[in-house]
């Protein structure tokens, strides 16, 4: 099956193992070698990637914040294209996103915000 | 029988949930200075947005995708982001005129001025959107909004002229004031064409789990629901017509709004008008912060769901948190509520084709749609609208802030 990057990979939904949502792709990475043909390397999702692709500034900007938040912050995630399953309508990726930083946001918000709201 | 109940339901729903602040302002302010000559400008934006409804759910029963979803994916995110940052700016100035209208509406009950409401209406609606479920708002809402029809009885009670009633279907030339008639003409199609409805109804159909198999009943709730819903706009004007016209009234205070349903009835009008102003922009707060939050949450990637708690959708419950903050804080300020309700209805015309151009080329997408694609008449029909009604907002916004006539 013929599949153009731009087309039918780059910002497609992304579903985890457990169909939850887990994020846009907002990049995609090519693996550019002396002599040897290129290949994709990876998907990049999250809002360093995004960012970017706005505003260069904007982005580096927002990973030298994101870099605060401990230890693998501050650079963009990256899921290698091995892990990608056409699912149409959508994409999957055989990972459980609760393990990826792409959640990070949403747990922290889950846990220090929403958490301290009465019966949420 | 299930399918029989839900087409009865998603008929009340649209015709509870049709009128606002601004179709009820804008029609009041049409028949109060022009009678029934704009009666043609309601008839035009109900079919348009009885289309454009249409369009949006049988989108998401046959693509199981959101627009806000599709429009990401099919035009990237640079062209996601212009109608993103548009509808969000117009559409959060109208949520912020339907939060006034509820806070004038308990100021017409207690006499204490509407900004001190802000507050207690902001959390009011936050309070629906956190703790209650799709339907719970949905359904509920929308179903006490069949008030509004006491509309329609006042104005069947006060017995319009139905042959000049009739030739109001036909659009006319003004034979006075030409700006601010077509002012209020484009006003009125920015009340009923809302962008925040599609990105909402199509959201709703994705909660639903709505397939091909709703196409039928898709259809039928569209043109009827939006059918009669239509039809009580045209009673607010009809009213507005018959009630302030003979008193010269026009309308440039939402105090003079009540008259509508006072007049003919006295106390128990005044009472039913404030209960269904209160109850119809209440419903439209929960659905336009809703429908923000969806097409944020769906052009990005997150989880979202009306039905999911909060603490598993964080990211959408919180920007729907943050969009009514932020509404609250302009009502906060005192901004007039008529004057800020017409002007945001004015905008949402100005900006439509930037939501509904690309909105008509995902509805002609094979890929989504399979054979259901749109036909020729409704694509040139929306299209030609709303280049038209832009266009005349366009020109008229700067004449009517202007004072020109």
């Amino acid at each position: 099956m013929r599949v153009c990057l731009v087309r039918d990979i780059l910002d497609k939904q992304l579903l985890d193992v457990t169909n939850q949502n887990a994020g846009k792709v907002d990049g995609i990475v090519l693996e550019m070698r002396p002599g040897e043909p290129t290949r994709v390397h990876c998907i990049e999702v999250g809002p360093i990637t995004l960012l970017r692709r706005l505003n260069r500034r904007l982005g580096d900007w927002f990973a030298r914040v994101d870099a605060h938040f401990g230890e693998g912050r501050g650079v963009p995630i990256r899921i290698p294209i091995s892990r990608v399953i056409l699912d149409s309508p959508s994409l999957r990726i055989d990972l459980a996103v609760d393990n990826l930083p792409v959640m990070a946001l949403e747990r922290w918000l889950r846990q220090h915000v929403v958490a301290r709201i009465p019966w949420s | 029988m299930k399918r029989l109940i839900g087409i009865a339901l998603g008929i009340v729903t649209s015709i509870g949930g049709f009128l606002e602040i601004g179709s009820i302002t804008t029609a009041a302010q049409a028949g109060a200075d022009f009678h029934y000559q704009l009666i043609w400008a309601v008839v035009l934006g109900t079919i348009c947005i009885a289309l454009l409804i249409e369009m949006s759910g049988r989108f998401a029963a046959v693509s199981k995708h959101t627009i806000a979803d599709a429009m990401r994916e099919r035009f990237g995110l640079h062209f996601f982001m212009v109608p993103l940052v548009l509808v969000f700016f117009v559409s959060l100035l109208v949520l912020a005129a339907e939060m006034g209208g509820v806070a004038v509406a308990i100021e017409m009950v207690t006499g204490v001025h509407y900004p001190v409401w802000a507050l207690p209406v902001g959390l009011l609606a936050w309070g629906l959107l956190w703790y209650g479920t799709f339907s719970v708002i949905e359904n509920g809402v929308a179903m006490l909004g069949l008030i509004t029809i006491a509309f329609l009885v006042a104005a069947l009670q006060l017995g319009p002229d139905w042959h000049a009633l009739v030739s109001g279907l036909a659009p006319t030339l003004p034979d006075k004031q030409p700006a601010h008639y077509w002012f209020i003409a484009v006003s009125i199609l920015g009340a009923s064409v809302s962008p925040y409805l599609f990105y909402f109804y199509s959201s709703g159909a994705i909660e639903e789990k709505w397939d091909a198999t709703y196409l039928g009943s898709n259809r039928i709730v569209a043109a009827v629901g939006m059918g009669f819903g239509g039809f009580l706009n045209i009673a607010v004007l009809v009213v507005a017509a018959l009630v302030l016209a003979p008193r010269g009234i026009h309308v440039e205070k939402y105090t003079q709004l009540p008259l509508l349903l006072s007049s003919p009835w006295g106390r128990l009008g005044f009472a039913l008008f404030a209960a269904a102003l209160f109850i119809t922009c209440l419903g439209a707060t929960t659905e336009i912060a809703l429908a923000l939050a969806y097409q944020i949450a769906q052009g990005f990637g997150w989880n979202w769901g009306e039905d999911l708690a909060p603490r598993d959708d964080a990211r959408f419950s919180l920007t729907y948190t943050i969009i009514l903050v932020l509404a609250t804080l302009l009502v906060l300020v005192g901004l007039d509520p008529l004057k800020l309700t017409t002007l945001s209805m004015a905008l949402t015309a100005a900006s439509l084709p930037v939501s509904i151009v690309p909105f008509l080329v995902l509805m002609n997408d094979r890929s989504y749609l399979g054979e259901h694609t749109n036909g020729w008449l409704g694509n040139i029909s929306i299209l030609v609208v709303s280049v038209l009604a832009s266009i005349v907002a366009l020109v008229s916004i700067p004449l009517e802030i202007a004072g020109g006539s």
